[in-house]
């Protein structure tokens, strides 16, 4: 190809889908283009054109349905495949909003260029199924480079393994080495010669087999127990590669040494430890806690999880787990504490999760949505147990910087710490009589979870609930107009968001615009067709192949779901890094090209699932 | 447009020319009708053309380079891209050598001008030369067809620098020469940055140019050639 037009394959070269091609096909590709000239105003449908692909050089578009209604915009680098023949488009015009120079290709040209030297993939194929692809197909795609690891991958030994290495002199009893081991609470020692190098290890399985069992006198020498000429690794080794080592040669302690200097040693309880710093490890220490100070401290490292989950290409839906474990490990203690202080409950009570929390998909420090299910052989003198302990646990969750619910959806309010029976009525008035507003206000006690106390009695309200929500229409319907309210962007516009009106913003709000209509979506699903659970995948999957969800619909939005959680995720562990207030609001410029094609994807299957509810009621 | 041309018109002249062109490349080229002057600029085939010369006089200097591309049906057809670099026997002075990133080991890979110009000649038939400063392509054109054939032919041009000029002189406004000059004039029009300096880019970036220009006249439909015609 003439050197003189790499400029036009260098920019061709970063268009998605054709970023994927090789440099010869992109040459190829370039040799097929004409460039045209079109002028603001002019109009652009598929009736009046043969078969091509556009890519836009410089200018922008407008686009609209053939009712007129605007659908999206595109402007420099976007591709413009309202004039292809397949997939069918034509019922999209496009009007030129500022005079535009676009590359086109003809569809046939690119039927006769394959992907690769010898692929039977032709460009044609591959552009048609990046237009077409089913969101969940083209992401799959994107995630098979990210294995879902262990945080060992991502670790040298030198961050994990414990210094300095507790030695013992060569020729040294039993006794002294065991001594020596119980001060510093190991459960191995380096045996070492008169010049400080390691000649042998010993450890506590040693003593017990080789010692202990075998009647040897705690007086005789570590050398003659010890393991000889030993294995060792380097700080700078893989800290899975070290497990691995470990598990292969069914050792537990591995001497870190660099330069022949022994800096200290490595056990597989360290990196087991280190492992599962997750949840489970720090419930442990949040179930610890003596007091609210200490509880405070403890949830300092939930946004640090946040980050280290991330790091570990953990999924959203994990993540989303992990933190509210750990939020619910706190509520839980801080109930206990309160108990401690108040003696036991007069009747059995529930301490509901409401929101984000009940359907585990928080993220680092949200603000709190609870309420107390009292048991209906309360007796009314004995309320001012509950609260306390409403009063207690919230102040005291606010101290571990989960913020008071701004609207006041928190077991310290009065009206939402009641007894079974009253929950019951507010549910059959948010049912039977609903109104649109209060509805909007009560959508987050459509999602409750127990976290401690009595199950039975969220149980029971929730069984009887859904009997109700599933047999009333009028009920669904307002909860779909509700949720219609947040509609997806259109898409990208430059570096701006595309909204509805053909507005733009400079900021693309995740939640909002993002995760949230998905979880209004699946709330819906859930109390048409009865789905106990709160959580939204699990809501979702369960809600495939049913009246209100096909199994390809449930795909894309898992999908859509997903990928919108895990960009809000990744977004905000960027802000943790750099000592940032997490938010949800990310600018369309920090979103590569890809990830940009991605949302586009995921608002649009957001937008095809909210039409299709708004038809249905 | 020399006087004759203007009396007689292009296709008159044409062929009183090619009574007298030898047999050969510039004969071939003016038995070609050129396209009507009332013929929509849309559906006029060009020929986008640049030269890299030594200098500005056809006298003294040489032609380094040409390239061209060929516009059909208001589309600029990458495919039919062509850039040759000329054997010419002068050594390069230093300074275009900067400019035009042409060497001498560059050259001496390059076609003697006689092939140069007879593809030249053959691409254009039937075509109206499009240029950015037409003095340069048309002064060394003709000279080289002089040398080759002993006869310079005519050719229907359309100049960029030419329909700038004439828009930006409509204005009340002053303006600077140097806004007319091609990448500067691309710039203010929102076309994209062509780094590169050679024949066929500029040949390139002059058909964009001529797109935008066409655009700012602000026809309801496409202009006759003979609105755009030098």
């Amino acid at each position: 190809m003439d050197i003189e037009l790499k400029e036009i394959c260098d920019f061709i070269s970063k268009v998605t889908p054709l970023d994927r091609l090789p440099q010869s096909t992109l040459e190829q590709l370039t040799q097929e283009i004409r460039i045209r000239y079109l002028r603001r105003g002019t109009t652009v449908s598929a009736e009046t054109e043969s078969s091509r692909l556009m890519i836009i050089r410089k200018g922008a578009i407008s686009l609209s349905s053939k009712s007129g209604r605007l659908i999206g915009k595109a402007a420099e680098g976007d591709l413009l495949t309202l004039l292809m023949t397949e997939p069918d488009t034509k019922e999209h015009s496009g009007e030129v909003t500022e005079d535009m120079l676009v590359y086109s290709l003809d569809t046939n040209a690119l039927k006769d260029i394959a992907t690769e030297p010898d692929s039977n993939q032709t460009v044609l194929d591959m552009v048609i199924k990046h237009i077409r692809g089913g969101l969940s197909q083209n992401l799959i795609k994107a995630n098979t480079n990210s294995s879902t690891g262990s945080a060992l991958i991502y670790n040298e030994i030198e961050t994990i393994y414990s210094s300095p290495a507790i030695t013992i002199a060569s020729g040294s009893s039993i006794l002294e080495a065991s001594i020596k081991m119980s001060e510093h609470d190991v459960s191995s020692i380096m045996v070492t010669d008169t010049n400080g190098a390691a000649i042998g290890i010993l450890t506590d399985t040693d003593i017990r087999r080789d010692c202990v069992a075998t009647g040897m006198s705690t007086d005789a020498i570590a050398d003659s127990i010890m393991t000889h000429s030993v294995r060792s690794i380097k700080p700078s080794s893989n800290a899975f590669d070290a497990l691995m080592l470990m598990t292969r040669k069914g050792i537990h302690h591995l001497p870190v040494v660099d330069n022949n200097q022994l800096l200290g040693m490595i056990t597989s309880t360290d990196l087991i430890k280190f492992e599962s710093k997750n949840t489970v490890y720090l419930s442990t220490s949040i179930a610890r806690a003596k007091d609210i100070a200490t509880l405070a401290q403890e949830s300092k490292v939930i946004p640090q999880l946040q980050v280290q989950l991330t790091d570990m290409d953990a999924s959203a839906d994990h993540i989303g787990k992990a933190v509210s474990a750990v939020n619910g490990a706190i509520t839980r203690r801080l109930i206990e504490l309160a108990e401690e202080k108040l003696g036991p409950p007069p009747v059995p009570y529930s301490w509901v999760a409401a929101g984000s929390q009940a359907r585990r998909e928080q993220t680092s420090h949200t603000d709190q949505d609870n309420a107390l299910i009292i048991s209906n052989d309360l007796d009314p003198k004995d309320i001012d147990w509950y609260t306390q302990l409403g009063t207690f646990v919230c102040d005291g969750l606010a101290e571990c910087g989960f913020i008071h619910c701004p609207g006041n959806i928190m077991a310290m309010n009065p009206e939402y710490r009641q007894t079974q029976a009253t929950w019951d009525k507010y549910f059959e008035n948010w049912i039977d009589t609903p109104d649109p507003q209060a509805l909007l206000n009560a959508s987050t006690f459509f999602d409750f979870r127990t976290i401690h106390g009595e199950d039975y009695l969220l149980d029971e309200i929730r069984d009887r609930m859904l009997e109700r929500s599933q047999k009333n229409t009028l009920f669904l319907g307002l909860l779909a107009k509700n949720a219609l309210g947040l509609r997806p962007p259109l898409g990208f516009f430059r570096g701006f968001v595309l909204i509805e009106d053909g507005e733009h913003k400079d900021t693309l709000d995740l939640k909002l615009n993002g995760t949230a209509p998905i979880v209004d979506l699946a709330r819906i699903y859930a109390l048409a067709e009865g789905i106990k659970t709160v959580n939204t995948r699990e809501r979702i999957l369960q809600a495939a192949g049913t009246n209100s969800l096909s199994e390809d619909g449930a795909a894309d939005l898992l999908a859509a779901f997903e990928f919108i959680g895990e960009q809000k995720i990744q977004h905000q562990t960027r802000q943790i890094k750099r000592n940032e207030k997490a938010d949800n609001f990310l600018p369309p410029k920090d979103i590569p090209q890809l990830e940009r094609e991605y949302l586009k994807d995921a608002f649009k299957v957001i937008q095809t699932m909210q039409n299709s509810i708004k038809m249905k009621y | 447009m020399n006087i004759l041309t203007r009396l007689l018109g292009y296709e008159k002249q044409r062929e009183r020319l090619l009574k007298k062109a030898p047999e050969g490349p510039l004969k071939d080229y003016l038995s070609h009708p050129f396209p009507a002057m009332d013929c929509p600029i849309a559906q006029v085939p060009l020929l986008a053309l640049d030269f890299e010369t030594t200098g500005l006089n056809p006298k003294v200097d040489h032609i380094l380079s040409a390239g061209y591309l060929t516009v059909d049906q208001d589309e600029i057809i990458l495919g039919s891209s062509h850039h040759a670099i000329i054997d010419t026997d002068c050594a390069l002075r230093e300074e275009n050598v900067i400019i035009h990133q042409i060497t001498d080991d560059h050259k001496a890979q390059g076609q003697s001008l006689e092939q140069t110009i007879s593809d030249l000649l053959a691409a254009l038939s039937g075509k109206v030369m499009l240029v950015h400063f037409a003095h340069i392509e048309r002064s060394f054109l003709n000279h080289a067809c002089e040398r080759l054939y002993g006869m310079a032919p005519i050719y229907p041009i359309i100049d960029t620098f030419m329909l700038a000029q004439r828009r930006m002189d409509m204005k009340s406004a002053g303006y600077d020469p140097s806004e007319l000059r091609l990448s500067n004039l691309r710039e203010t029009a929102n076309l994209p940055r062509y780094s590169a300096h050679n024949a066929l880019t500029d040949a390139l970036a002059t058909a964009e140019l001529l797109f935008a220009e066409v655009s700012m006249m602000n026809h309801k439909t496409s202009p006759p050639l003979k609105n755009l015609i030098l």
